[in-house]
């Protein structure tokens, strides 16, 4: 199947990326701004506080109100468009994303632009914003797998990366209008900017449009991260709760470096799908947990494997050790069949991608993000099945999973040896 | 689309929307069985079962079935209500056959004791899991409540007690009578071969044992008096959460279509008039109206999380937005609101996975086929006096049960 990708460049350096998807009615765009959390760490608050949760407050603050739209207008102009939109905020980027039947585009488009460019940011609704970005933090507390995953990077991670994007409670309440006006004018801007479109696309027309509403947009260049101290790399969370959760994690390469599909691979033998080593031994030949799993998060220059699995508080202990004991044994015993299946549940996934306009506007995004370039399916497929166990076992070799950070969260602490052996 | 039905004289149902288009196709059996076809001795059974059947057959292991799905590069996987339970794939299109295939071995499960013992640790586990989170039990309870003596009244899970209890022996009787060919639907959607798909069934499933299944469903009729607000105390929830249930039209009735745009106007997650009031506002962390239809009875379901003080006041005020609905609902409103879903139909549309439970789970409850076609059509056909007679005749802020779930108590409550 033929594909197309396109690629422009506006002057002040904002990235188009586009894709023709044939058989679908819809179009899905995707505007991704390196705004996000991170960003807190950059911004010192007029109060003198830590500033974590202002990247969300702000996101939440710019939706109330745009151009000659109040919040309101917003949402029954996107509404009427019949536009499925999101806004977020994650650790590197403030995005907003929309999905619709193709003619509706310029429409969305416009509106999107004037959230992004002229936010009004009303006095009278930073309260409101506040008290909904406060909720929500309390509904995580109340999400004990969610609070044990934020432990988790938090003890990983070098400072600032391991702080959540969501926000802390208290930094939140200390948090004021100005902060968030000045945060808006620091990273609200187009410099590292991505703008991505997939589906029935008329890529002439999109470049045109968006020239038109974010062309003329000054860029303001966003100082670099200083990375600090990580955390301890032990942590318990008291929790009265029922279960105990436990997650482990271990420094492996970004996304963006060339051995990083060998190390997925390995994640994906490890705990990816119902045959994976970690499903098979701890749920399905001892029944030890129902959710257990082990997968890959990326930032740009930093990566983490992670395995997580959540059990009655007796049985936490013994699902640890099940779950270490695979961790370590994993260099030197990948099987042909093993990445066989890695290989056919990856390719399927990057086949049925292709089906969701909003899954592929956000896939050409993130590769951009991270490789500077977008991949075509085929070139995707073609790194897939050059994939060797030996490729896999020699990076292994050399990177064994060592020097693990661990946390759970439940009644009572594990024990978790200082290094696993394979 | 192109849609496909052929009933096999066993009784299964082999339907298909075809689309040309589409990269990959959905395959599901989709068993006329949940939580309201058990009885008190087998509560949690249906769910329980679900799992059983990826531990294996006659010929395969657990192991070599968790191999074969991930080996086809297979996302798989399989959920129950209260009324369905449905095993679904979804491959690239050369791989129809070997999913069919699998799906339909494990379709006759070995149901072996040793393997019930293990997976009865891990259910225990899934019980656990979803009673140390939000809404802790609520959502169960209330509808416990409001179904009284009611099937739907049943607890998809179970309890630690009921799973524990429960023998194999009578997993095995409730699978040979529920998981009979004539209480099974095999559906596809996607680039689907139809007529390879026809074939696979009558190979693979042309001898299931015919049993006829009972008449699933029991009149239902709301309590007039609501019952007492039901608490669960967990100390140390930073939220309360509140799970209301009042009735609504069931799935023979035309009026669930505009029940379903009215919860939108109301209730849905963004831009209703909950949303508006309550979660802008910053007063709730989540507020929401939705519309589920049974077979038999429909529900509005009322969802509400937020400071545990401000919980009395917010329901109240919740009531009262339903009251100025009624009667109150503006021409623009109604567009709004259809317009979004509009939208969203059309989206998912272009979705095989999303298709195949639609498609499939009309067919299982009505024996009809619904295209996207057919769901814009209705949309656009939805009047304001259709859902003022919704609001009429299904009084939200009437009768209905309420549970709430977290730090309040009886005497905070009260107090």
């Amino acid at each position: 199947m033929k594909q197309t990708l396109q690629t422009a460049t506006l002057d002040n350096g904002i990235t188009l990326l586009g894709e023709f998807l044939p058989g679908v009615e819809s179009v899905s765009v995707s505007f991704h701004l390196p705004a996000g959390g991170i960003c807190d760490s950059l911004m010192p608050s007029s109060s003198g506080h830590p500033c974590c949760g202002l990247a969300t407050l702000t996101g939440e603050l710019m939706l109330r109100g745009a151009g000659s739209r109040d919040s309101r207008q917003i949402v029954a102009d996107l509404d009427n468009a019949g536009v499925q939109w999101s806004q977020s905020v994650s650790m590197s980027h403030g995005s907003i994303a929309g999905a619709m039947v193709a003619r509706q585009l310029p429409e969305a488009v416009a509106i999107f632009a004037d959230i992004l460019r002229r936010p009004t940011l009303p006095d009278d609704q930073f309260e409101p914003a506040r008290q909904t970005v406060l909720q929500d933090l309390a509904g995580t507390e109340d999400d004990p797998a969610h609070r044990t995953m934020l432990a988790l990077r938090q003890a990983h991670y070098p400072s600032p990366w391991g702080l959540p994007s969501e926000g802390r409670s208290a930094d939140v309440e200390a948090l004021t209008l100005a902060d968030v006006r000045r945060f808006a004018s620091s990273f609200i801007q187009p410099d590292g900017m991505i703008i991505a479109v997939a589906g029935r696309i008329d890529w002439p027309d999109f470049v045109a449009r968006m020239e038109q509403l974010f062309g003329d947009w000054p860029a303001a260049p966003v100082p670099p991260v200083t990375n600090g101290d990580r955390g301890s790399r032990r942590c318990h969370v008291p929790h009265d709760s029922q279960q105990t959760h436990v997650a482990v994690a271990w420094s492996v390469p970004p996304y963006r470096d060339p051995e990083s599909l060998k190390v997925t691979a390995a994640l994906s033998v490890l705990g990816g799908g119902s045959s994976s080593r970690l499903f098979s031994e701890v749920r399905e030949k001892r029944g030890l947990c129902y959710s257990v799993s082990a997968g890959y998060q990326t930032h740009r220059d930093l990566a983490a494997a992670i395995a997580y699995a959540g059990t009655t508080a007796e049985r936490a202990q013994e699902t640890l050790d099940v779950m270490l004991a695979e961790i370590g044994r994993l260099p030197g015993s990948i099987t042909a069949d093993e990445l066989d299946r890695v290989k056919a549940r990856a390719k399927s996934g990057l086949v049925m991608q292709q089906e969701s306009t909003a899954a592929r506007a956000g896939a050409l995004a993130r590769q951009w993000y991270h490789l500077g370039r977008v991949r075509t399916l085929a070139e995707d497929l073609e790194r897939l099945d050059a994939l060797s166990v030996a490729g896999i076992e020699s990076w292994l070799a050399d990177h064994p999973p060592l020097d693990l950070t661990a946390v759970s969260l439940g009644r009572d602490p594990l024990e978790v040896p200082d290094a696993i052996s394979a | 689309m192109q849609f496909r039905h052929e009933r096999l004289p066993c009784g299964l149902d082999v339907i298909a929307e075809i689309h040309d288009a589409a990269h990959s196709a959905s395959l599901g059996f989709f068993v006329k069985t949940g939580a309201r076809d058990e009885t008190d001795a087998v509560s949690g059974v249906s769910h329980f079962l679900e799992h059983m059947v990826f531990k294996g057959t006659d010929r395969l292991s657990a192991e070599e079935i968790n191999l074969r799905f991930d080996a086809m590069g297979a996302s798989a996987n399989a959920f129950t209500s209260e009324e369905d339970t449905v095993y679904y794939a979804a491959v690239l299109p050369e791989r129809q056959h070997e999913a069919v295939e699998l799906l339909a071995a494990i379709m006759r499960p070995a149901l072996r004791a040793e393997d019930f013992d293990t997976e009865k640790q891990v259910i225990l586990e899934e019980i656990r899991m979803y009673d140390d989170q939000p809404p802790f039990g609520a959502d169960d309870r209330c509808r416990a409540a409001f179904f009284g003596s009611h099937p739907l009244a049943r607890s998809v899970l179970g309890t630690v007690e009921s799973i524990g209890l429960l023998p194999v022996e009578a997993m095995r009787e409730y699978h040979r009578r529920r998981y009979a060919p004539g209480n099974l639907v095999l559906a596809a959607s996607g680039a689907v071969d139809f007529a390879a798909l026809v074939e696979s069934a009558r190979r693979l499933c042309g001898d299931w044992e015919p049993l006829t299944a009972g008449d699933r469903t029991a009149a239902f009729q709301a309590a007039t008096a609501a019952p007492p607000v039901e608490l669960i105390t967990r100390e140390q929830a930073a939220l309360e959460y509140a799970v209301r249930m009042s009735a609504g039209p069931a799935e023979t009735d035309n009026d669930r279509f505009a029940a379903k745009l009215l919860a939108v106007i109301l209730g849905d997650e963004s831009g209703s008039r909950l949303y508006w009031d309550l979660v802008d506002t910053g007063q709730a962390e989540h507020a929401a109206c939705h519309h589920h239809d049974f077979l038999d009875a429909g529900v509005f379901v009322t969802q509400l999380s937020c400071e545990p003080e401000d919980t009395p006041g917010l329901l109240g005020r919740i009531l009262d937005l339903y009251a100025e609905a009624t009667g109150g609902l503006t021409a623009a409103e109604v567009d709004q609101a259809r317009n979004k879903l509009l939208g969203r139909v059309v989206l998912a549309g272009e979705r095989p996975r999303q298709r195949l439970f639609s498609v499939g789970l009309e067919w299982a409850h009505t024996g009809r086929y619904r295209s996207v076609a057919d769901d814009l059509r209705t949309l656009d056909g939805l009047t304001r006096d259709d859902l003022e007679r919704v609001l009429t005749a299904w009084p939200l802020a009437g009768s209905a049960a309420t549970v709430l779930a977290g730090p309040l108590t009886t005497a905070t409550l009260t107090a």
